[in-house]
C-alpha cells in the first residue's frame, strides 16, 4: 500500500491519506488532483503512455492494479456488444466458445494485444449481430426493471409492516397511560376505600397486560417462505432415480491352512483348551487380551503347515 | 500366520541337494566375479571349497548362537532363532567369502531384535561385545549398520520367520487338552527344547514347516521317554483316513532326525586353518567393502547429520 502513489506529483497514499486515485481508460493512475489540474480544458493526453483521455472518463480507482480496473472498464464496454446468453446458442459448446472468445479480446485490450485487430472484430460482430444485441438489451432492460420492481415490493411491504408494530405499540402504551389516569381519578372522586380501588385498579392493569399478550401471539398466518415460494404450494417432488446396482455378495474367507483344523476361538474354553493356559492377570485384561488369544495363536501356529507337501 | 507367509512361499526347499546347489553357485559366482576382475596374482587355489565354507558357516553359527546366548538383557528364543535363520537365508545365495560373517552375523542379531520387538539400544546391543573397547564397538557398530540394508536386501525384504517354538507350545496344549492318554506332557518339554535348539543349526527351518519340525521335536522326546504318540498323530490331528499324507509324515519325521544326526560341531584345528585363508581372502579382495561405505554416506543414509541438526532445534527452543 506504501509505494501506491501519484506517478507525477509523487504523492503516496502514506503521506497524504486522503490521496485519491483516479484510472482511465489506458490503465494509468493519476491523482485527483493532477487530474483536476491537467484536464481543466476536459481532455488531454496521458502522461504515461500519451493516450488521449478525457476528464469524465477518470474512475477512482478500487483495486491495488491499476489494470484490474483498466480491465474491469473494458469489460463493461465489451459485454455491452456480446451480450449474448446461453440459450442464444444450441448447444453448451458454442456458447463455451463464445464465452472463450469475449474472454481473449478483454484480454488483448487490457494487455494491448493486437489491439487494431481486436477492435475491428468486434466492430464487425456489432454490424452483424445488431439485431441480437438490441434485442438482448431490452431484454436485459426489461428483467432488470422486473427485478427492481420485486424488490421495490419488498421494501414497502417491510415499512408497513414495521410501521404496524410502531401503530401497536403506541396504542398499547396509550391503553396503560388511560388506565392509570382512570385510577387518579377514581381515587379523587369515589367514597370507596383507597386499599379496594388498588386492588381493582391491579385486576384491570393485568387484564390488559394479557390482553396485550395475546395480541402478540396471533402473529399473522405468514404465507409465504422466506424463500418465496408458496406455503401451500405442491412442488412436484421427483422420485430420486434409483440405481440399480449388484449387491455386494459376502463370500466367507476360505484359507488352505494345509493342516488339521483348527477349533473357533469362540469354543476354546468349552473344549477344555484353556485349563492349559496360563490365566490372564486383571491387568493383562485392560488392553483386551485374554488368554484364549494367546491359546488360539499357539494353535493356529502348531497346525498351520503341518501336512506334509502334497506331490 | 505360517500358511500364507513368504516363508512358505519362498524359502521352504524341497531337498537339501537344492540347498547344496544353491551355494555352490554362490560359491562358484564369487570365484568368476574375482577371476574376471583380472586382479594380479589371483589363483584357484586361494579360494576355500564349498566344504570349507561349510566348517566355517557352522563355526560362526555357532558363535552367533553362543552370542545371542549370552546376550544381556536375555534374548527371547524367537529372537536368536530368527538371527539364526537370517544368518542361513543370506549365505543360501552369498559367500562366506565375499561377506565376512563375523558382521555379518551380528548384524543378523541386530535385525532380529528389532524385528522380533526385543528392544534394545544400538549401544546397548554392541555393548554386548565384551571383548571390544568402547571405540572398536563404536567401529562395530557403525558396520552394522552399513550392512543392515545389505542384508534386508539379500533377504528379499522377507523379515518375518515363523519359528517352531510357538507351534511346540500349541501342540504341548493340544496333547494336554485332546490327548489325556499321555499323563505327563510338560516332562517332554526339556528333551523338545533341546531337539529345536538343534535343528536351527542345521538347515530344517529350510526345509521343513516350523509346526513340523515342533511336532517332530515333541514325538522325538515321547519316544525317547519310551512313550508311542503315534496315535496322536491318527486319532487328533486327522491322519487317519489318509495313509498317504501319514506315510509322508513319517517321512518327513525321518529326515529332520537324520538331518540332526548327520550335524558335527567344526573341529577347531580345520576352523583355525580356513579361518587364516578366509583373513586373507577378505584382506585381498576387501576393496568392495570402503567403496560400498563411502556410496552409503553420499547417499545421504547415515543419520548422524539430521539429529545434529534436532538437537540444535531443542537447545533454542528450551532457551
Amino acid at each position: 500500500m506504501d509505494d501506491q502513489g501519484c506517478p507525477r506529483c509523487k504523492t503516496t497514499k502514506y503521506r497524504n491519506p486522503s490521496l485519491k486515485l483516479m484510472v482511465n481508460v489506458c490503465g494509468h493512475t493519476l491523482c485527483e488532483n493532477c487530474v483536476e489540474m491537467l484536464f481543466v480544458r476536459g481532455s488531454g493526453n496521458c502522461v504515461q503512455c500519451d493516450t488521449p483521455l478525457r476528464k469524465n472518463n477518470f474512475r477512482v480507482q478500487l483495486f491495488e492494479d491499476p489494470t484490474v480496473d483498466k480491465e474491469v472498464e473494458i469489460r463493461k464496454k465489451v459485454l455491452k456488444i456480446y451480450n449474448k446468453r446461453d440459450f442464444d446458442f444450441p448447444s453448451l459448446r458454442e456458447y463455451n466458445d463464445y464465452l472463450e472468445q469475449v474472454e481473449d479480446i478483454v484480454y488483448n485490450l487490457t494487455n494491448n494485444v493486437d489491439v487494431e485487430n481486436t477492435k475491428l472484430k468486434m466492430e464487425q460482430y456489432q454490424r452483424e449481430n445488431r439485431d441480437i444485441i438490441q434485442r438482448n438489451k431490452a431484454k436485459l432492460t426489461r428483467e432488470q426493471e422486473e427485478l427492481e420492481e420485486l424488490l421495490l415490493l419488498e421494501q414497502q411491504s417491510n415499512e408497513q409492516r414495521r410501521l404496524e408494530v410502531l401503530q401497536e405499540e403506541q396504542r398499547q402504551l396509550q391503553a396503560k397511560r388511560k388506565n392509570k389516569q382512570a385510577l387518579l381519578d377514581e381515587l379523587e372522586q369515589s367514597q370507596l376505600p383507597a386499599t379496594i380501588l388498588l386492588a381493582q385498579h391491579k385486576v384491570r392493569a393485568s387484564q390488559l397486560e394479557t390482553q396485550i399478550e395475546q395480541q402478540k401471539q396471533t402473529v399473522k398466518p405468514t404465507s409465504l417462505f422466506s424463500t418465496g415460494i408458496n406455503m401451500r404450494q405442491t412442488v412436484s417432488l421427483l422420485p430420486v432415480p434409483q440405481i440399480e446396482d449388484i449387491l455386494y455378495h459376502y463370500k466367507p474367507l476360505q484359507v488352505q491352512t494345509y493342516g488339521p483344523t483348527v477349533p473357533e476361538l469362540e469354543h476354546l474354553s468349552r473344549l477344555g483348551y484353556l485349563n492349559h493356559v496360563r490365566a490372564a492377570l486383571p491387568q493383562d485384561t485392560a488392553g483386551g487380551y485374554t488368554s484364549a488369544l494367546a491359546c488360539y495363536r499357539a494353535i493356529q501356529d502348531a497346525f498351520s503347515g503341518l501336512y506334509p507337501e502334497k506331490g | 500366520m505360517y500358511h500364507n507367509s513368504s516363508q512358505r512361499k519362498y524359502w521352504i526347499f524341497k531337498s537339501e541337494e537344492e540347498l547344496e546347489q544353491m551355494r555352490c553357485k554362490a560359491n562358484q559366482k564369487f570365484r568368476n566375479k574375482t577371476l574376471e576382475s583380472g586382479k594380479h596374482g589371483v589363483t584357484e587355489s586361494m579360494f576355500l571349497e564349498r566344504h570349507e565354507e561349510d566348517v566355517l558357516f557352522r563355526h560362526y553359527e555357532r558363535r552367533l548362537l553362543d552370542f545371542c546366548n549370552a546376550f544381556k538383557p536375555a534374548m527371547p528364543k524367537s529372537v536368536v532363532g530368527t538371527a539364526a535363520m537370517y544368518f542361513r537365508r543370506f549365505y543360501l545365495n552369498n559367500s562366506i567369502m565375499e561377506y565376512h560373517p563375523r558382521i555379518i552375523m551380528l548384524t543378523c542379531a541386530y535385525l532380529s531384535c528389532k524385528v522380533d520387538e526385543f528392544n534394545v539400544s544400538s549401544t546397548q546391543f554392541v555393548g554386548n561385545l565384551l571383548q571390544e573397547t568402547p571405540a572398536g564397538q563404536e567401529m562395530v557398530l557403525e558396520q552394522i549398520l552399513e550392512y543392515e540394508l545389505l542384508l534386508i536386501q539379500q533377504l528379499i525384504f522377507h523379515l518375518v520367520v515363523h519359528n517352531p517354538y510357538r507351534p511346540m507350545e500349541g501342540l504341548l496344549i493340544d496333547l494336554k487338552t485332546r490327548y489325556p492318554v499321555l499323563e505327563s506332557p510338560e516332562s517332554l518339554r526339556k528333551s523338545a527344547d533341546d531337539f529345536l535348539t538343534q535343528a536351527a543349526m542345521t538347515d530344517a527351518g529350510l526345509l521343513f514347516s516350523p509346526s513340523q519340525i515342533a511336532l517332530t521335536a515333541i514325538l522325538n522326546a515321547a519316544s525317547r521317554a519310551g512313550l508311542n504318540l503315534m496315535s496322536y498323530l491318527t486319532e487328533c490331528l486327522g491322519l487317519k483316513d489318509d495313509k498317504e499324507a501319514l506315510s509322508k509324515m513319517c517321512d518327513t519325521m525321518r529326515r529332520m532326525k537324520n538331518l540332526l544326526k548327520k550335524y558335527e560341531l567344526p573341529k577347531p584345528e580345520e576352523v583355525n586353518v580356513y579361518k587364516q585363508r578366509l583373513e586373507r581372502i577378505h584382506a585381498e579382495f576387501a576393496t568392495s567393502n570402503n567403496k560400498r561405505k563411502r556410496g552409503y554416506e553420499e547417499d545421504g543414509h547415515v543419520a548422524k547429520e539430521p539429529r545434529l541438526v534436532e538437537e540444535e532445534w531443542t537447545d533454542e527452543d528450551l532457551m
